[in-house]
């Protein structure tokens, strides 16, 4: 789960990791009270590139950074609608380094990465040689501690003590929350070598969710800004609304086949409203989930047709078709319904789609020209 | 080189057998023909599972069977301790499909499996399967038909369709290896290329793969550092997903250009693979080549 920046820094202070002091402003007509100023206001959405696309601004009095903070929450940023911003001290004088910890798939490590100057543009000051430095290390906190030495070797002080302190207490966070990456930029070291993440990016673990207690309280607390993972936790299938226009709800199992489903309609020509994985072999027959996601496809408000997409290797499809049917009485949907089932038990579920009238195709083509169909007489 | 070739008298142990899962697979394994000789559960009393023996641990069960390879149907919490058990039993091959294994864990167990030169197959993965002889996992059988294709994939159901669709045209597979949809895993798209470029009853291989990470694109490098002379296919899922959102799979989500759909396809035609855009155009490129193969 890629963390709105005031949640992971809540989660970092909480490690004992420094901060400008800040506090979140989502209600305009209830502002909270300031830090002392000058401030800057940020937007809170999960994305890069956010002071580019015009959601950090900087504020000297209260009334104009609420202002800002009011501006800020009007817009959409990089396409997503900002709900919240983070109002900040400003850190001034201070050298702004880089520094992050991030899972290397390929080497199964942790790679890191530090630059001892530069600015916000991580990607720019790549390209300046010798000033960002990376190296891959066993994943454990001596060893990120050790690589983050190494690489700061040759750094004057007071940066150098300053990234030595930073990185240790980073890799106890990086750790104790099982991030996938922590990254902080900037990183502002004051003349004294005292150090504040001035950033924070953070992208924890979902499969972890269950051994992290604090990101826990955080999804219950805050389940309204992290949609997809707060599905999961409680539902126990991932779905994404993809477009809001979207003519074809669609009911599939498997993650790979329904993007390939996503991909296929959308070359097509057709809009499909969302991607879903409903994981059929956890249903343990009971149709709640299915009532649950034909629900959440019905708030599309383009919705003229649901596209139902099951290939069984192991799921008995007879009782999937049982469920389904179940579920469709249940649910609020009502447009009418196309199954595209492949595997075991298809003659089973032949005689209860047929009962409760759900068009049966076990060929993907013939059921998608039954879908335009439906898409054409609506 | 890893290999991850079985066949019908490889002496197979699940690990969880009896649970609801090592139950109801390892009846499907054996019908399909695989070799089980055990079972291994640390808490249960049962010590039988449909006249297989099931012991406490994987030493005790290696020591008394002789198994070379081990299933792993347990909880994703409880995987890191099943897959050291496994290894410290002396295992060669380990499948654990189980879901959700945290990428911690992950990252704990390659650095053990890689220090004792074992083969992990996994997590998040259907498991694998030498079509006609043996599976370990639960690759369904309507897909499994012996043939020419090695097949690997990180998708399960995109996998079958993919499998099934060729099956129906009489193309079968050599080997089936799911590496699994997370992104830190046993085995990579890039680590088989030399098993496959060097196995006797593989004439070309496909790859089922999907945005995020860098799978393809070291599978890419791969086929090119191996001068892989076999003709190779590559079907790659998520070209029209939101950018920052995983999809489904804990290893698909896209950030920028990274892990995203046209450096994947740049990568693989630029190491000489063919990328189909849908299930249909693969199998009609397959077939073409196949026609022409034979």
């Amino acid at each position: 789960m890629y963390l709105l920046e005031h949640d992971a820094k809540q989660l970092l202070a909480a490690q004992g990791i420094p901060l400008p002091a800040g506090v979140l402003f989502d209600n305009p007509a209830a502002p909270p009270a300031l830090p002392p100023g000058p401030w800057v206001v940020k937007a809170q959405v999960a994305v890069g590139g956010r002071g580019k696309a015009g959601g950090i601004r900087k504020a000297t009095g209260a009334p104009e950074a609420f202002a800002a903070a009011a501006d800020i929450l009007r817009t959409r940023i990089r396409n997503l609608p900002v709900r919240t911003c983070r109002i900040e001290q400003q850190v001034s004088g201070a050298t702004e380094t880089y520094l992050s910890l991030m899972v290397d798939a390929a080497a199964a490590g942790v790679r890191v990465m530090l630059a001892p100057r530069g600015g916000v543009d991580i990607e720019a000051l790549s390209e300046q040689p010798g000033v960002v430095r990376n190296e891959v290390c066993d994943p454990d906190a001596a060893a990120v501690a050790a690589c983050v030495d190494r690489l700061s070797a040759d750094v004057a002080e007071p940066v150098r003590g300053a990234l030595r302190a930073a990185g240790r207490a980073l890799a106890q966070a990086f750790f104790a929350h099982e991030c996938m990456l922590l990254e902080i930029n900037p990183l502002f070291v004051m003349a004294d070598g005292a150090w504040l993440a001035g950033d924070a990016k953070m992208i924890t673990d979902d499969n972890a969710l269950e051994r992290q207690p604090a990101l826990q309280a955080l999804l219950k607390a805050r389940g309204a800004a992290y949609p997809e993972v707060a599905l999961k936790a409680e539902y126990g299938c991932d779905y994404v609304v993809i477009d809001d226009a979207g003519e074809i709800g669609l009911l599939t199992t498997g993650a790979g086949l329904s993007m390939m489903l996503v991909d296929e309609l959308r070359a097509a020509g057709l809009k499909p409203y969302n991607f879903l994985d409903v994981r059929t072999g956890g249903l343990r027959g009971d149709p709640t989930r299915l009532v649950h996601v034909l629900d959440w496809i019905a708030r599309g408000k383009n919705i003229k047709v649901v596209l139902v997409n099951v290939f069984a290797g192991i799921t008995d499809l007879g009782e999937f078709s049982r469920l389904l049917a179940t579920a469709l009485e249940r649910a609020s949907l009502k447009v009418p319904v196309v199954a595209r089932l492949v595997g075991n038990n298809l003659e089973a579920a032949r005689g209860v789609l047929a009962e409760h009238s759900i068009a049966l195709e076990p060929d993907l083509d013939a059921a998608l020209a039954i879908v335009r169909k439906h898409l054409a007489a609506a | 080189m890893i290999n991850p070739r079985i066949d019908r008298h490889t002496p197979v142990l699940v690990q969880g057998i009896t649970g609801r899962a090592g139950r109801q697979h390892s009846k499907l394994m054996r019908q399909y023909g695989t070799n089980i000789v055990a079972g291994v559960s640390p808490k249960s009393d049962t010590r039988d599972v449909d006249g297989v023996p099931v012991y406490a641990d994987c030493r005790e069960a290696v020591t008394a069977t002789g198994a070379t390879a081990s299933v792993l149907l347990v909880g994703a919490m409880q995987l890191l301790d099943a897959i050291r058990d496994a290894v410290d039993a002396g295992l060669k091959l380990i499948v654990t499909p189980t879901e959700g294994m945290p990428v911690h864990d992950s990252l704990a167990a390659r650095r053990l499996i890689q220090a004792a030169g074992v083969t992990w197959i996994g997590a998040s993965t259907p498991g694998m399967a030498v079509p006609g002889a043996a599976k370990l996992g639960f690759l369904p059988d309507t897909a499994l038909l012996p043939g020419p294709l090695g097949i690997m994939s990180k998708s399960g159901t995109l996998s079958y369709e993919a499998g099934y669709r060729l099956a129906l045209r009489g193309i079968g597979a050599s080997v089936w290896v799911g590496v699994g949809g997370d992104p830190v895993k046993g085995t990579r798209f890039a680590e088989l290329v030399p098993f496959y470029a060097a196995d006797a009853g593989t004439e070309a291989l496909l790859i089922v793969g999907e945005i995020g990470g860098n799978e393809e694109e070291e599978f890419a490098a791969a086929l090119t550092a191996q001068r892989f002379a076999k003709p190779a296919f590559a079907l790659i899922a998520g070209r029209s997903s939101p950018e920052g959102v995983t999809m489904g799979h804990a290893g698909a989500i896209a950030h920028g250009s990274h892990g995203g759909y046209a450096a994947k396809r740049a990568a693989l035609e630029g190491a000489g693979a063919t990328v189909f855009d849908s299930l249909d155009a693969m199998v009609k490129g397959i077939e073409a080549w196949r026609k022409k193969s034979a």
